[in-house]
């Protein structure tokens, strides 16, 4: 079976992506290592990582620029691992757009049709019809050079979508636009993909832009996917230390267990403090030592006692950072590590902590999840990174 | 020579054009640095210029009351020879122009989008090759196509005699001296082509010769117009050529222009003559300049 130019594909696996055991290999690079991806059709799904994880190869792979090493890519159900990019029914939004300067919008967007030699009337019914979805009614006879960096955006958008492709792959589409106009973008890529009902495959680094837009997520790093869920499950229980720390700010705590004491594993810290996580059912619990986060708008600072099934812990104020919606403090403890703690501005007149302040900590065990037996190194460069961005 | 003013006057005229609207604001500043330059230009261009145009209109001898006169572009006009070897000339000059954009449009694009890590070596020995003197190259091309020139030498057989002195043995050389001049602008404007087009447009289903037709050509058209711009001119008035490699059948302007001043003293005629050239090589460049112009993007 091979996939013909047009969206008649069987019923029920319309649009749907096969990434089946995939290995990629550049020289001695192993750029994307033995991964399967199921996309079912119409789903916005995103690969999201840092650069060099295998996200953009694995798109390209679908797309049909590179050939897998190892493993096979079906679309539709059909296998299209060796089929050139124009057989396949999909098409691509590049990073850098590759809008054809020296032709108009229209001519840019009806260049899919004009090649594959569609009749004049079905070529100027669909041009009509994607410059409405992509809101360039007005802008035919522009050239790209005299549009802006959103206008653009849209253009490739429309000149892909003209082809009703099966799915659209999108390589960090936004990429070139300032952070205002990135938002807008955002929102308005996630509509045209519920209006299209077309399967959008998104490659990203921000994370941002990922939970915006996404139904699920494949977080990548090292050319395996660390963790594939929505962007909830993501942020609520990330899988690993690596995907903690890039979606969104995290606190990776190495954690010492001292004890098990009902289903909670318990790390003292003398005076009576103590740090819990919830026991995880896989090997990591059985281990001594085990890496676990807490996101920062989880940690209240309150005094007294919150109860046996909260962590309990001391600290100082080393720095106070106020962020508009949350204000940011680094908290010291007496273990040695530093933990960010986000404070919801919801009051009038509330005042924050000065440093040097003693501060007591609070977050239900509920709110530790044990990612790792072992920290990894990257992780409090990313950790970092987030902190600046400090997204909810 | 007539050859080399052009050379350098016709660059001037896109270039020249582009600082006007700037231009007012730190016009003194710049009649400054262009003091040298103008005076260059005006010394040993604009002057020649003036005393070739004062021969071809001036009777012989050339006195102050001589007197002016058309005669020498009627007899230029009209001369049964000059027909043919402007025919002539335009058919090696195209010919080997032709022959130049077929070798420098697919040379240009695998510079510019394959050969990576090679792209400057390329460039560089294209440069180098043009740095050797252009008398030199034609000598090094008669010794290859001579009758025991090394060519007749690598295959077997008797002699191939029309190698050299030969209407081809003109073309080749032709091509050969001035194939960098016609690759580097094409290069540089392949150099502005964002690679990606290429990959959307296989995305979109275009083949290569479709991308070639509707993404290679029309952008890199600048480029083609510069090259033509430079390289055609200057063919048409080359005589050292087809001096050296040339033979009865590829008599050319710039020959007859020499032989008319330097041969028979004709000074009128071979001012007229070259004046024409010149007329014709303006009009040549203008129409490729609008062309040019016509096809740069809006940025």
């Amino acid at each position: 079976m091979s996939v013909n130019g047009d969206n008649t594909a069987g019923v029920g696996r319309e649009g749907e992506i096969e990434v089946e055991r995939v290995t990629k290999r550049f020289g001695d690079v192993t750029a994307v290592d033995d991964i399967s991806i199921t996309i079912p059709g119409g789903e916005f799904f995103s690969m999201l990582g840092p650069s060099g994880c295998g996200k953009t190869t694995t798109l390209r792979m679908i797309a049909g620029f590179e050939t897998p090493d190892e493993g096979r890519i079906l679309l539709q159900g059909a296998p299209v691992t060796h089929v050139p990019p124009a057989k396949r029914n999909v098409n691509m939004v590049f990073q850098a757009y590759g809008l054809f300067p020296h032709m108009t919008v229209s001519e840019n967007i009806a260049f899919g049709p004009k090649i594959k030699k569609l009749s004049r009337t079905e070529t100027s019914e669909r041009l009509t019809e994607i410059l409405r979805v992509v809101r360039l009614e007005g802008y035919e006879d522009r050239r790209p050079g005299q549009l802006s960096g959103g206008q653009q955006q849209r253009v490739a958008l429309g000149r892909a979508l003209i082809n009703r492709p099966a799915a659209l792959l999108l390589d960090e589409p936004l990429g070139a636009l300032d952070l205002k106009l990135r938002k807008e973008m955002q929102l308005e890529l996630k509509d045209l993909q519920q209006r299209t009902g077309t399967t959008f495959v998104y490659v990203t680094h921000d994370q941002e832009e990922a939970m915006t837009m996404s139904d699920r997520i494949a977080v990548m790093n090292g050319g395996v996917v660390e963790q594939l869920a929505t962007p909830r499950e993501l942020y609520q229980r990330p899988a690993s230390a690596f995907v903690a720390g890039f979606i969104g700010t995290s606190n990776l705590i190495e954690l010492r267990v001292d004890r098990r004491d009902d289903g909670l594993l318990v790390m003292d810290v003398g005076e009576g403090e103590r740090i819990l996580a919830v026991q995880p059912d896989s090997g990591a619990g059985a281990a001594d030592r085990a890496t676990i986060t807490v996101r920062p708008e989880w940690i209240k600072l309150v005094s007294g006692d919150a109860g046996p099934r909260a962590s309990h812990v001391g600290g100082t104020v080393i720095d106070v950072v106020y962020l508009g919606s949350v204000t940011q403090l680094i908290v010291l403890l007496r273990t040695g590590e530093k933990l960010t703690v986000h404070r919801l501005n919801d009051e009038v007149g509330s005042t924050d902590p000065r440093p040097g302040e003693q501060v007591t900590l609070h977050w239900a065990a509920e709110h530790s999840y044990v990612v790792g037996s072992s920290p990894q190194p990257d992780t409090t460069a990313n950790d970092t990174e987030a902190t600046a961005r400090a997204g909810a | 020579m007539a050859s080399v003013g052009e050379v350098l006057e016709i660059p001037k005229d896109p270039e020249g054009r582009r600082p006007k609207g700037s231009g007012t604001r730190q016009s003194r500043g710049a009649l400054g640095i262009l003091f040298a330059p103008i005076t260059l230009l005006v010394l040993f261009f604009l002057l020649p210029l003036l005393i070739m145009v004062q021969m071809s209109v001036i009777r012989f001898p050339p006195l102050v009351s001589s007197g002016y006169t058309l005669s020498h572009y009627t007899e230029v006009l009209t001369n049964d020879l000059n027909p043919h070897i402007a025919w002539t000339t335009f058919t090696i000059a195209t010919t080997a122009m032709a022959i130049m954009l077929v070798i420098a449009l697919p040379l240009a694009y695998f510079m510019v989008f394959k050969a990576g890590k090679w792209e400057l070596l390329l460039l560089l020995s294209l440069v180098l090759a043009d740095e050797l003197a252009p008398v030199v190259k034609v000598y090094a091309w008669q010794v290859i196509l001579g009758r025991n020139g090394i060519f007749n030498w690598l295959i077997p057989g008797p002699p191939v005699e029309w190698l050299l002195y030969s209407r081809f043995a003109v073309i080749l050389t032709l091509a050969t001296t001035y194939i960098t001049y016609t690759t580097i602008p094409i290069y540089a404007a392949m150099k502005a082509i964002e690679p990606s087009m290429f990959e959307a447009a296989t995305d979109l289903g275009a083949g290569w010769w479709q991308q070639s037709r509707k993404i290679l050509i029309p952008l890199a058209a600048p480029g083609i117009f510069v090259a033509m711009i430079l390289v055609y001119i200057p063919m048409l008035t080359d005589f050292v050529t087809s001096d050296i490699v040339g033979g009865a059948g590829s008599y050319m302007m710039g020959q007859r222009v020499r032989d008319l001043i330097l041969g028979q003293g004709d000074w009128g005629a071979g001012s007229a003559l070259t004046f024409l050239l010149l007329a014709m090589s303006v009009v040549l460049s203008l129409i490729a300049y609008r062309l040019a112009r016509l096809n740069r993007i809006d940025a």
